[in-house]
C-alpha cells in the first residue's frame, strides 16, 4: 500500500509545485486563478490517496466534498471579483493593482 | 497500476498545459480535462461520490464559469509575460520533480503509522452522522459565496 501511496503523493505534490510556479511567475488574473485551482486539484487527490492508504476512504471522501463545494464558492466569488477588476482598471494585469492611487 | 500511472500522468501533463498554453480558452479547457481525469481516478478509488462531484461540478460548472470570465474580459490575452517564465518552467519542474523523487520515500517513512480500522457502513451515514458540522460550514460558505456575488453585481448607485 504504501508504494502506492508514495505514486499519489508524488504526482500531488508535482501539481502543487506547477501551481506554484504559476502562482509566483505569472501576470494575467485568470493564469493565477487557474494556477489556483491546479493547486486545488493536487491537495483534493492527496486528501483521497491518504484516505485510501488508511482505509478511511469514506471520510476523505466526505472531506473531498466538503473541499469542492468552498472550491466552487471561492471560483464564483474571485471570479466576480476579476470581472469588476477588470470593469474598473480595463486590465487583466495584476501589476496595475498595485498602484492606490484610485 | 499501469493504468493508474498513466492517468495520473496525464493529470500532470493537462495541468502543466493550463499553466503554459497562452490562450485562455485552451488553458481552462485544459484544466477541464484535469478534473475529468482526476474524477476518474477517484472512480478508480472506489470514492464514486467524490468522482461523481469533481466531474459534474469541477470540470463542469467550474469550466463554464471560467468561459464567461474569459468572454466578459475579452482583452485578457493581452497582458505581456515575459517569456523567460515558460522557458525556465521545464527546468524548475524536472529539477523539482527529481528531488520530488528522491525525498517522498524518505518523508513517507518518517510519518508515524497512525491506528486505522476498516469503516463500516455507507458514505451517507458518514457524511451526515460523523461530518455534520461540516455540513453546516459548507452552508454557510454557500450563502457566504452568493451573498458576495449579489453584493458585486448590484446596480450602482448614481452617487457612485
Amino acid at each position: 500500500m504504501t508504494n502506492t501511496w508514495y505514486l499519489y503523493l508524488f504526482f500531488s505534490a508535482a501539481l502543487v509545485f506547477a501551481g506554484l510556479y504559476a502562482l509566483l511567475a505569472k501576470r494575467n488574473l485568470i493564469k493565477l486563478f487557474i494556477a489556483i485551482e491546479v493547486i486545488a486539484k493536487g491537495v483534493s487527490l492527496l486528501l483521497l490517496a491518504t484516505g485510501f492508504a488508511k482505509d478511511n476512504v469514506l471520510v476523505a471522501q466526505a472531506l473531498v466534498v466538503t473541499f469542492i463545494v468552498i472550491e466552487v464558492s471561492l471560483v464564483a466569488t474571485a471570479l466576480a471579483i476579476i470581472i469588476n477588476i477588470y470593469r474598473h482598471t480595463k486590465s487583466l494585469d495584476v501589476r496595475k493593482l498595485a498602484k492606490l492611487k484610485g | 497500476m499501469i493504468v493508474q500511472t498513466s492517468l495520473l500522468v496525464g493529470l500532470v501533463l493537462f495541468s502543466v498545459l493550463a499553466i503554459l498554453l497562452r490562450d485562455l480558452l485552451r488553458a481552462a479547457v485544459s484544466l477541464a480535462v484535469t478534473s475529468l481525469l482526476l474524477g476518474i481516478i477517484f472512480f478508480r478509488m472506489n470514492a464514486s461520490y467524490a468522482g461523481v462531484f469533481e466531474i459534474s461540478v469541477v470540470a463542469g460548472l467550474i469550466t463554464v464559469l471560467f468561459i464567461l470570465t474569459i468572454a466578459l474580459t475579452n482583452k485578457g490575452e493581452e497582458v505581456p509575460e515575459s517569456k523567460l517564465v515558460n522557458l525556465a518552467f521545464p527546468l524548475f519542474f524536472v529539477a523539482f520533480i527529481i528531488i520530488d523523487a528522491l525525498v517522498m520515500k524518505g518523508l513517507l517513512r518518517k510519518i508515524p503509522a497512525l491506528p486505522s480500522s476498516p469503516e463500516t457502513g455507507a458514505f451517507g451515514d458518514v457524511l451526515w452522522k460523523g461530518r455534520t458540522l461540516d455540513l453546516v460550514g459548507q452552508i454557510a460558505v454557500i450563502l457566504a459565496g452568493v451573498f458576495s456575488v449579489l453584493a458585486l453585481f448590484r446596480k450602482r448607485d448614481k452617487h457612485d
